[in-house]
């Protein structure tokens, strides 16, 4: 929070980057991305972030939690190839097959990213409910727990730190892949980073992408941080 | 009493049936002991009581009424399950995992933390010290006691257990016997239990129901099996020691002779003590016979290796 908290500063003191990008690049003219302050930039890309890995997280969940129920154990190979499939995929391919239905903007930019993030999650919900110890499910059952209460009392808990592992993994790398949303409109530190390709303006790139960076890190570190609590309080299922 | 009834269950991708026209009661208040070489049923066949395993044909009555009559988890609720390897819940304390089934059942905070150091007592373990630790703190023996604890929570009156010492070193598997002999004796639950391990079969079972391939082979008294093995089967596994196995469960009473045999020894046995530990001390100091005293340190007779020789002669009843 502290990290997050200090990154926010750092993006809201505009002067700074002046400052400090004009000194990277003595006799550029063109230092900051013009149409839009840092802060905005950050503003416009933690939205992307964040709209499109909380459908990751509840998809992967969902999917993790239904291939490894008796019911829906069948369909585990398709759920794995098809979430394979659509990481192999590249984002920009995404984007542009998306644009003719979603529009530009932010929308398909959402869809393609949210897809892109769901095979962590799902990977790691199964590993670490598959990790859940053979004799602590069956005790669970031979005490009388519904399937929902073995779930949610028993399986989420002990896999909680895999799980996290996971959903820490596909925030951090959407990050990254968010940047590609400048492509279809979406905004954000891709904005100053393609404009800076474009113009042969080396320090607005620069701007997008330690911007990127320090989000990447500064939600790495928040991420790790739950990982952490929930492993060290007790044992982990894994 | 749970009484099986002409059950069998066969698996799918499996050669033989798991279980055969299985029939068999377990009166209320014993410990009846299913026991077999791995893979002759006796799991799939406790499995079956408590409807983890739906049986193809037969069924099962627990006094009188027929499992399927009840929804799986309240069934379940119903009866004390322990098994190999405990299966504690890791993220949730000793006293957490004692409270499961009453918790199921809807008890008030109170009577839980209640009911949940009585149990620990029973068990031998310090409530105060023991309620708040996580299992990976307990050592093998202290995770049994728990997984007990966790089968009798809600005060069932129906115990399954599933080799619930298994995975202990042979000392401390003698010591939870003795304690839960002693719990059984306060507690008279019905109780099946099932082991590959004959020494545990003889020191626990009231009864023990011998199984193959699924079917039935004996079922009789721990005495009886040992004395009169119904088949080859039987008898192998019962062991070559099943003469000393059969003096490990007969008191030095019932071989006794009169005082005067073990004149001149100073040493005596106690008369609750088994014909096993009366030959030992007879092999270990050398002499002919042994001397018995009651609690009040009288001798009441004496034990020589003649007298224990004659007593196994005798028919069984």
């Amino acid at each position: 929070m502290l990290a997050l908290g200090a990154y926010l500063a750092v993006a809201a003191a505009t002067p700074l980057w002046t400052a400090a990008l004009g000194a990277a690049f003595p006799g550029e003219m063109r230092i900051l991305y013009p149409d839009a302050a840092p802060l905005e930039l950050v503003a416009q890309h933690l939205e992307l972030v964040l709209i499109s890995s909380a459908i990751s997280i509840a998809v992967g969940l969902a999917l993790g939690v239904f291939v490894t129920r008796p019911a829906g154990a069948g369909f585990y190979d398709v759920v794995n190839d098809l979430t394979n499939l659509g990481q192999t995929f590249p984002p920009v391919a995404v984007f542009t097959l998306a644009v003719p239905f979603l529009g530009f903007g932010l929308r398909p930019t959402v869809v393609a990213l949210a897809l892109y993030g769901i095979l962590p999650v799902l990977r790691n919900t199964v590993a670490g409910l598959k990790g859940v110890p053979a004799e602590v499910l069956e005790s669970a059952t031979g005490m009388g727990m519904r399937p929902a209460e073995r779930l949610l009392r028993v399986e989420l808990p002990l896999a909680a730190p895999v799980i996290v592992a996971g959903i820490r993994v596909s925030v951090v790398v959407n990050v990254a892949t968010a940047t590609i949303g400048a492509i279809a409109g979406a905004g954000g530190f891709g904005a100053p980073i393609i404009n800076g390709l474009v113009n042969l303006a080396p320090a607005i790139t620069l701007e997008g992408a330690l911007l990127a960076a320090g989000l990447a890190l500064v939600l790495d570190a928040l991420l790790g941080g739950v990982e952490h609590t929930l492993a060290s309080g007790r044992p982990s299922a894994v | 009493m749970i009484s099986i009834r002409n059950v069998s269950k066969s698996y799918e991708n499996a050669e033989s049936a798991a279980v055969r026209d299985l029939s068999f009661d377990v009166p209320t208040g014993e410990v009846v002991v299913l026991i077999g070489p791995s893979g002759c049923g006796k799991s799939t066949t406790m499995r079956m009581v408590n409807r983890l395993v739906e049986p193809d044909a037969g069924t099962i009555t627990i006094d009188g009424q027929d499992v399927r009559e009840y929804r799986p988890e309240q069934l379940r609720r119903r009866i004390g399950y322990a098994i190999q390897g405990v299966g504690l819940f890791p993220h949730w304390t000793v006293a957490q995992n004692v409270a499961v089934v009453p918790g199921l059942l809807g008890w008030e905070r109170d009577r839980i933390a209640e009911r949940t150091t009585e149990l620990l007592d029973l068990v031998g373990l310090e409530p105060d010290a023991y309620g708040g630790k996580y299992p990976h703190e307990l050592s093998g023996g202290e995770a049994q006691r728990v997984g007990v604890a966790r089968a009798l929570a809600a005060d069932p009156p129906v115990l399954l257990m599933d080799e619930p010492f298994g995975a202990v070193d042979p000392l401390t598997r003698d010591r939870l016997h003795v304690e839960f002999l002693a719990i059984q004796d306060r507690l008279k639950k019905t109780v099946m239990f099932v082991t590959h391990d004959m020494d545990e079969a003889v020191a626990l079972g009231d009864r023990i129901v011998v199984m193959r391939d699924g079917m039935l082979v004996q079922q009789d008294t721990p005495e009886r099996v040992l004395a009169y093995p119904a088949d080859e089967f039987v008898a192998s596994f019962v062991g070559t020691e099943r003469a000393l196995k059969r003096l490990s469960l007969a008191p030095v009473t019932e071989a006794l002779a009169p005082v005067g045999l073990a004149e001149g020894c100073q040493c005596s046995v106690s008369a609750t003590a088994s014909l096993r530990e009366a030959l030992a001390r007879i092999l270990e100091l050398g002499v002919p016979a042994i001397g018995v005293h009651d609690e009040r340190h009288r001798l009441i007779g004496a034990v020589s290796v003649e007298s224990i020789v004659e007593r196994f002669k005798r028919p069984l009843t």
